[in-house]
C-alpha cells in the first residue's frame, strides 16, 4: 500500500489554496461530477460551466459517475486506501464519506478555516442573535493571513 | 475529462457535448467566469464603505463574489480579511459588508445542524395559511418569464441568462412567488438552485424560508414604492407599469389582501423621513 493518499476535491472548496491541496501538493487529486445529482437537481449548463472553469485552475483529474465508486477506483489505481478531503456541511458529502469509510477507506477530513472562533455554542435561532454573539470577533483578521 | 481548451468557446462546446441533458434544459452560459483568478480580480474591486450605503439598490456597490465564495474559489475568511485592510476603521466602514458575510456563515451553521431538513418548513407559515394552501409547482408563466409583471419577468430572464440576481431582486421575486402566487417556497428554491451560479442549499433555502415566514416572525413582502426606490426606477420609467398594480398599495392594504386570514395589522404611527415622505417598512434587509 502506498503511503501517499489521494485528495478528493469537493465542490465547496475549489481553490488551489484549500487545505487538502496545500497539505498534499504531490498527491493525485480528483474531482467527481456526481451525475445522479446533476440529473436529480437539473442543474443548468451555466452552473456546470462555472464549476468547470474553477476546476481548470486546480491540479485535479476530472471524472464523473457516482463519487464513491469513482473515488474507490481512483484510490485503488493509486494503490492507497487513504482519502484526504476538506470538510463540508453538505449532507451528500457526509454520506459519501460514510460510505467510503464503510468500504474500508481511511477518510481524513481537514477543517476549513472558520469565519470566527468562539468558545460558546453558536446561537442559531435567528441570524440577528448569531450576529450579536459574533460581532465582537468578526472584525478580527485570521492569524495566518 | 478534458482539461485543455484553447478558448472559452471551445470549452463550452465541449460541455454542451458532454452534458447534453443540461444543455437541452437551458443552453445559456453566464458572462461570469469561474475560477479563483476571476474571483480575485473581483475582490480587488470591492468597496465596503460604498457597499454599506448602497447595497439595497440594484445598481449599488455589491461585490458579485457569491459564486466564488459558494464554491470556495475564495474563502469567506479571506474575503473578510481583505475587506478589513481597506480602512483604518473597518468596524464602521466595513460593518455592513462583514455583517452580510456573517449571514452566509450563519446559514452554513444552520445547515450543518439541520441537514436535509432545510427542505422542510422549519416553522409554520405565519401568513394565516398552512402549507397545504400553497401550490407544489411553479406554473408555466413563471417558468417562461411571461407573468405579465414587468419587473418579475425581467428578473427571471436575468436569472436564466446570467445565473446571478441582486439580493433585493431575489427577495422581490421570492415574495412574488410565495405570497402573490401562493406557491410553496420549496418550488421556488429548487428553481433558483438550478440557475444561480452561487446556488447553495443553505443560503438559498433559508432565505426562501425567511421570505415565506417559515424561518422568521413574519412574511416578507414589498410594495411598489419599495420596488421603485431600490430599482432606480428602471422598472418605472423605462418599461411603464405593466402588471405592477398588484404591488401598488400601502403595506396595510397589501397585508389585508395577501393574508386575509390574519387579524388586521394595528396601524403604526406614520414615520416620516426628512423629506416628509412615508418611510419604507422597517426591515433589517429592506
Ligand atoms: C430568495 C433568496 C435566495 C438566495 N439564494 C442564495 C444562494 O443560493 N447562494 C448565496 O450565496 N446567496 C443566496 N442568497 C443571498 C444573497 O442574495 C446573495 O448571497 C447575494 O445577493 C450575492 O450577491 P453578492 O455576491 O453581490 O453579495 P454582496 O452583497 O456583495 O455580499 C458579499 C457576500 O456576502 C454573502 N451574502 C450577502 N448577502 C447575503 C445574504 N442575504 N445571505 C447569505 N449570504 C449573503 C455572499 O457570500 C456574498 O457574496 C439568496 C437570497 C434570497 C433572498
Amino acid at each position: 500500500m502506498n503511503k501517499q493518499p489521494i485528495v478528493w476535491v469537493f465542490g465547496d472548496h475549489l481553490s488551489p489554496t484549500q487545505p487538502a491541496l496545500r497539505q498534499y501538493p504531490n498527491a493525485p487529486a480528483l474531482y467527481v461530477w456526481d451525475t445522479a445529482m446533476l440529473a436529480r437537481n437539473q442543474l443548468s449548463l451555466k452552473r456546470i460551466a462555472f464549476v468547470y472553469e474553477c476546476l481548470l485552475e486546480l491540479p485535479v483529474e476530472i471524472q464523473r459517475g457516482h463519487p464513491v465508486d469513482v473515488l474507490s477506483a481512483f484510490a485503488q489505481a493509486h494503490n492507497t486506501n487513504t482519502i484526504v478531503t476538506v470538510d463540508s456541511v453538505s449532507p451528500r458529502f457526509q454520506q459519501h464519506c460514510q460510505r467510503l469509510s464503510e468500504k474500508g477507506f481511511a477518510v481524513e477530513r481537514l477543517t476549513p478555516e472558520p469565519f470566527v472562533k468562539i468558545d460558546q455554542d453558536r446561537d442559531l435561532k435567528r441570524a440577528s442573535r448569531y450576529w450579536r454573539q459574533i460581532q465582537a470577533v468578526a472584525f478580527t483578521k485570521t492569524e495566518s493571513s | 475529462m478534458q482539461r485543455a481548451f484553447k478558448t472559452r468557446a471551445e470549452l463550452i462546446d465541449y460541455l454542451r457535448d458532454q452534458f447534453p441533458d443540461a444543455a437541452q434544459r437551458d443552453d445559456a452560459i453566464s458572462g461570469m467566469r469561474g475560477g479563483r483568478q476571476a474571483g480575485l480580480a473581483l475582490l480587488q474591486q470591492i468597496d465596503p464603505k460604498a457597499y454599506g450605503a448602497s447595497r439595497n439598490a440594484l445598481d449599488g456597490a455589491v461585490s458579485r463574489l457569491s459564486p466564488y465564495i459558494r464554491h470556495g474559489a475564495l474563502s469567506l475568511t479571506e474575503v473578510r480579511d481583505y475587506a478589513l485592510t481597506l480602512s483604518d476603521n473597518p468596524r464602521a466602514d466595513a460593518n455592513k459588508f462583514v455583517f452580510e458575510l456573517a449571514y452566509r456563515d450563519y446559514f452554513q451553521h444552520v445547515y450543518a445542524k439541520e441537514g436535509v431538513s432545510i427542505w422542510d418548513d422549519l416553522e409554520p407559515y405565519k401568513t394565516g395559511f398552512t402549507a397545504q394552501d400553497y401550490a407544489d409547482q411553479l406554473p408555466a408563466d413563471i417558468l417562461n418569464a411571461a407573468t405579465g409583471v414587468t419587473a418579475m419577468d425581467a428578473f427571471i430572464q436575468e436569472l436564466y441568462a446570467t445565473g446571478y440576481l441582486h439580493n433585493h431582486a431575489r427577495m422581490w421575486l421570492a415574495a412574488y412567488v410565495v405570497h402573490w402566487r401562493r406557491i410553496k417556497w420549496q418550488a421556488g428554491a429548487r428553481w433558483f438552485l438550478q440557475h444561480l451560479l452561487d446556488g447553495d442549499p443553505a443560503s438559498n433555502n433559508l432565505s426562501w424560508q425567511w421570505v415565506a415566514s417559515t424561518f422568521s416572525h413574519k412574511p416578507y413582502f414589498f410594495n411598489l414604492d419599495n420596488l421603485h426606490k431600490y430599482s432606480g426606477k428602471q422598472y418605472y420609467d423605462r418599461t411603464g407599469e405593466a402588471g405592477h398594480a398588484i404591488f401598488d398599495a400601502s403595506y396595510e392594504t397589501l397585508a389585508a389582501r395577501l393574508f386575509p386570514n390574519l387579524p388586521p395589522q394595528p396601524k403604526r404611527p406614520q414615520k416620516t423621513t426628512k423629506k416628509g415622505k412615508r418611510r419604507q417598512r422597517p426591515h433589517y434587509h429592506e
